[in-house]
């Protein structure tokens, strides 16, 4: 039958799958559409019972809202001076033990290599009582430093474990080449072998941003006042405030997730190819 | 420029020996060929030479000066590798002159000097292109040119025309010699192509089990191999082989009558006669002869392979280019005797 | 060579392994030394209880359901948000219309923090003028609308269906990355093979799939058995500890109660679980690897 008319036969798969996919796509972005939706409405509105229609004319207090309080001024600070130096100290660490692991292996390193990676899998809650007064004793607690320090030493492992896969796609004989040249094993790392690994650096800087920045378990742990909260907690601390007030949660919810937007918009072209290196080459 | 000394080297990995002990000296502006089968431990040496690998027991000599333990970028020795080990991230011109940028050196002499290579090497066109657009023998000539640059005492070559098609190969294999020529620097080149060795060397030392078979001009290893293995691996195609048994004054060969043992080959197993060493002769004059099992035209010349009964293996003949013979032809052999070489159960010329 | 390459192996490793040993392993270690005593989290002074700690949670029956819950929690955790990522994958490797924009719809909860998506699908399962509630009282009326989260035959479930709308979007990216892997030559064999296309999935595509499999599963063991977040924000372990997981009683136990040494006994627990489980993971990973190399 096919054979008998190619060109004029209709394929009912394509239009199928795209009808399959809209429905699904349409599942998927209803949560997110909520809160879209929440937060230019008024909470009056919410509570009559309309979060679910098209607004009418867009309501933007409840952005104000949020923006104004000083107290989402100081969460959103704490959690970029948190963010920021635990997302460039834990690739830095991972590049580090990636290229030793990839490009100077020694006897054991392969079972060491094991140990570090375990490390990605077991529960964060094990060493929770242990670090908890470890920082108790170095009297760190309700500062952000062991908020910081946690997500370097726990980001270890998956840094190091695609930066090591990363680095073995490099050719060795690149190293040998800069050897021989005169470069030191620093200057193999920083002048060869990052420059050439930037994909995966982008895939690592979006996975391990977007991981710190969306924590939830250490700052609840390690900080107690208000003023050194970070923005996860402070929107359960503010439920209380804005109990009601849903339009201001759904702003304060879209305010919080912008910064992990943009990071993945600004990587996404990296991060698809980068996964597939890292993870399934890997 | 300079000369290499290696004195009993020595190299294992964990429990295996893969440089038994070779001595070997390389004189100043000489060019040295390593050649053997994968494995034999030529690519090793070199790398030992350039300090990529450290030498398990032994020496290495630079002029006289004990160079085992020295860095590799003091040595004042460069390195071109098989896959030419480009920086893909540095334009041709950054690629050339990284060795000077890690020394430091001003800027204004390191742009001078990688213009001066990269016209010696017809590369000027070339010096803000990345590595990734350039094609193979381009890339070659940048890798060379990141060798020149420094005036290196000496050139290490690791395969370097392995990755190239057989053309590019050809003029390559031109332009280093000419470089050689040009530098006078000391070279030291591993390849597993005998014609690359061939045609290149000074010397060829040829590498067998981690040990080094023969050392000799590219004539005196295909005219005088001292054994069997050189024998055989020097020569393409290779030399044929036919057991041998000596029984009193008289000496059998499969297929053929049995002759006079000549002098001095009483101890005699092996009996080696080149493809070019054979001639098709009517059959009256005959030492040998079989059927053509097949024919392999190359143009210039031809090469039967030709079976011979009681041989365990097909004999090849070179034969010239233009020939009648075909497949399934019946064959005379005449074999050149005063080129014929004699090996005994231990494998060595008699 | 080699005394170099040693030099710079110290130097290299000196950092990561160091802050690793102190923040990680050592505390690792010194978990059960804790779980030994009955440490209140700030009283210098704590005593030596040997196993009480452990013979505590054999008898603890919260720590049974929440044991139970982990292992529905994880079972659910990891099977729902593959399958349904690999179908999405398979869906939209055909070169469907606007295959960029749709991956990016599914991908996008990827992005957002347990905190949000708890938020989010509190208001969806809002007793009174939730999302769902509403659409289930436009269909059927009043009957059916259910008060989800607040109901502890549901509570488990509803946050695993949170859970899995957010880590689905992760499988398909993997998915999709192992499906342009696959060497379009293979496929055409299948082709002049004749094999149905249910054949040439079962038989060529899901096998080839392994290696994205095996990340996919370590990505949802590695997420579920840090499910804490979330549960945290939805239910915080309840109602009536209905969904309350092994992190949850530990955390409960630690920092509500003060038990740390107890919590530490929990979290030692915990720790053998996710061993027994990468144990097993690679064992299946060796052979996967024999395979894929």
């Amino acid at each position: 039958m096919a054979d008998l008319a190619p060109q004029g036969r209709f394929n009912p798969w394509p239009a199928t799958i795209f009808v399959i996919l809209c429905v699904l796509a349409v599942l998927f972005l209803l949560p997110t559409v909520g809160v879209l939706l929440s937060s230019v409405k008024t909470t009056r509105d919410i509570s009559m019972g309309d979060l679910w229609s098209l607004p009418a004319s867009l309501y933007l207090g409840n952005f104000a809202e949020v923006l104004g309080n000083p107290a989402v001024h100081r969460y959103f600070l704490n959690t970029v001076l948190v963010t920021l130096p635990a997302t460039a100290v834990s690739i830095t660490l991972g590049a580090l033990a990636g290229y030793v692991f990839a490009k100077l292996p020694f006897r054991g390193s392969n079972a060491l290599f094991l140990i570090i990676v375990a490390g990605m899998f077991f529960p964060p809650q094990v060493i929770l009582v242990p670090l908890f007064r470890m920082f108790n004793g170095m009297g760190l607690i309700d500062t952000l430093w062991p908020v910081i320090i946690v997500h370097s030493a726990l980001g270890l492992p998956i840094c190091a474990l695609m930066m090591r896969n990363f680095f073995a796609t490099v050719p060795n004989a690149l190293r040998e080449a800069a050897i021989m040249e005169g470069a030191s094993e620093w200057q193999v790392l920083t002048r060869v072998v990052l420059p050439l690994s930037l994909p995966a650096l982008a895939v690592l800087a979006t996975l391990q941003f977007t991981w710190i920045w969306n924590d939830f378990l250490w700052p609840l742990i390690f900080t107690q006042s208000d003023d050194k909260r970070t923005i996860m907690i402070g929107i359960v601390n503010l439920k209380g405030q804005y109990s009601v007030a849903w339009g201001v949660q759904g702003a304060l919810s879209l305010v919080a997730s912008l910064p992990t937007l943009l990071v993945f918009l600004f990587f996404q072209r990296f991060f698809i190819k980068g996964m597939t290196m890292g993870a399934v080459k890997g | 420029m300079a000369r290499v000394q290696l004195s009993d080297l020595r190299k294992s990995f964990g429990q295996v020996q893969v440089i038994k002990g070779l001595d070997l000296d390389i004189a100043d502006g000489e060019f040295v060929v390593f050649v053997g089968p994968s494995g034999c431990g030529k690519s090793t040496t070199l790398r030992i030479i350039a300090g990529l690998e450290d030498a398990t027991s032994g020496a290495i000599r630079l002029d006289g000066r004990d160079v085992t333990r020295t860095r590799p970028a003091d040595r004042g020795i460069a390195m071109v590798f098989q896959s030419y080990a480009l920086f893909p991230h540095m334009t041709v011109a950054d690629n050339i002159g990284f060795g000077l940028q890690l020394q430091k050196q001003d800027r204004a002499l390191i742009s001078r000097r990688v213009a001066e290579v990269a016209e010696t090497l017809h590369l000027t066109p070339l010096l803000t292109r990345y590595p990734r657009e350039l094609s193979g023998g381009q890339r070659q000539r940048v890798a060379i040119g990141r060798a020149i640059i420094r005036n290196p005492r000496v050139f290490l070559f690791d395969e370097p025309l392995s990755n190239l098609d057989a053309a590019l190969r050809v003029q390559m294999r031109l332009e280093i010699a000419r470089l050689h020529q040009g530098l006078g620097a000391t070279m030291v080149y591993v390849t597993h192509d005998q014609v690359e060795a061939m045609t290149l060397a000074d010397r060829i030392v040829v590498f067998n089990d981690g040990r080094i078979e023969q050392v000799g001009s590219p004539m005196d290893l295909y005219e005088h191999p001292e054994n069997r293995f050189v024998a055989g691996f020097i020569g393409a195609p290779a030399m044929n082989f036919l057991p041998v048994r000596v029984l009193g004054t008289q000496l059998e060969v499969p297929g053929m009558a049995t002759i006079p043992v000549p002098p001095g080959k009483e101890a005699a197993t092996e009996l080696g006669i080149r493809p070019e060493h054979l001639h098709v002769v009517d059959g009256l004059s005959a030492d040998l002869s079989g059927e053509v099992e097949l024919i392999e035209r190359l143009g210039a010349e031809t090469y039967a392979y030709v079976r011979v009964p009681g041989l365990p293996l097909d004999l090849t003949v070179r034969l010239p280019g233009e020939t009648a013979l075909r497949a399934r032809s019946s064959i005379a052999l005449k074999i050149d005797w005063t080129r014929a070489k004699w090996f005994n159960a231990s494998g060595r010329v008699l | 060579m080699e005394q170099h390459n040693r030099f710079w192996r110290v130097v290299l490793l000196a950092a990561p392994l160091g802050v690793f040993g102190i923040f990680v392993l050592w505390p690792l270690f010194s978990s059960f030394y804790y779980s030994l005593t009955d440490w209140n989290g700030f009283d210098p002074n704590y005593s030596f209880v040997g196993f009480d700690n452990f013979a505590k949670i054999a008898s603890d029956r919260l720590f049974l359901q929440a044991a139970i819950n982990t292992a529905i929690w994880m079972v659910a955790a990891i099977v729902l948000p593959t399958t349904l990522g690999l179908a999405l994958a398979l869906l939209l490797d055909s070169r469907v219309l606007g295959a960029r924009v749709f991956k990016s719809i599914f991908y996008l909860p990827i992005c957002l923090s347990a905190v949000i998506v708890g938020q989010i699908w509190i208001w969806i399962y809002q007793a009174d003028w939730g999302l769902l509630n509403t659409i289930i009282t436009e269909v059927t009326g009043e009957k059916y609308k259910y008060a989800w989260l607040a109901k502890p035959d549901t509570a488990l479930w509803s946050v695993i269906v949170a859970w899995s709308w957010q880590q689905t979007g992760l499988a398909m990216v993997i998915y999709l990355a192992g499906l342009t892997a696959i060497p379009g030559d293979l496929l055409e064999v299948c082709e002049i093979e004749g094999a149905t296309p249910w054949q040439r999935f079962r038989r060529v595509v899901l096998p080839l799939l392994a290696p994205s499999t095996v990340v996919v599963v370590a990505l949802s063991v590695i997420n579920s058995l840090k499910g804490f977040d979330i549960l945290y924000i939805m239910t915080g372990g309840g109602p009536f500890n209905s969904s309350d997981t092994l992190a949850m009683h530990m955390y409960n136990e630690s920092f509500k109660k003060y038990l740390m040494g107890y919590g530490a006994a929990i979290s030692v627990v915990l720790f053998l679980i996710a061993m027994a489980i990468i144990g097993l993971y690679f064992r299946q990973l060796r052979k996967v690897d024999r395979i894929y190399g």
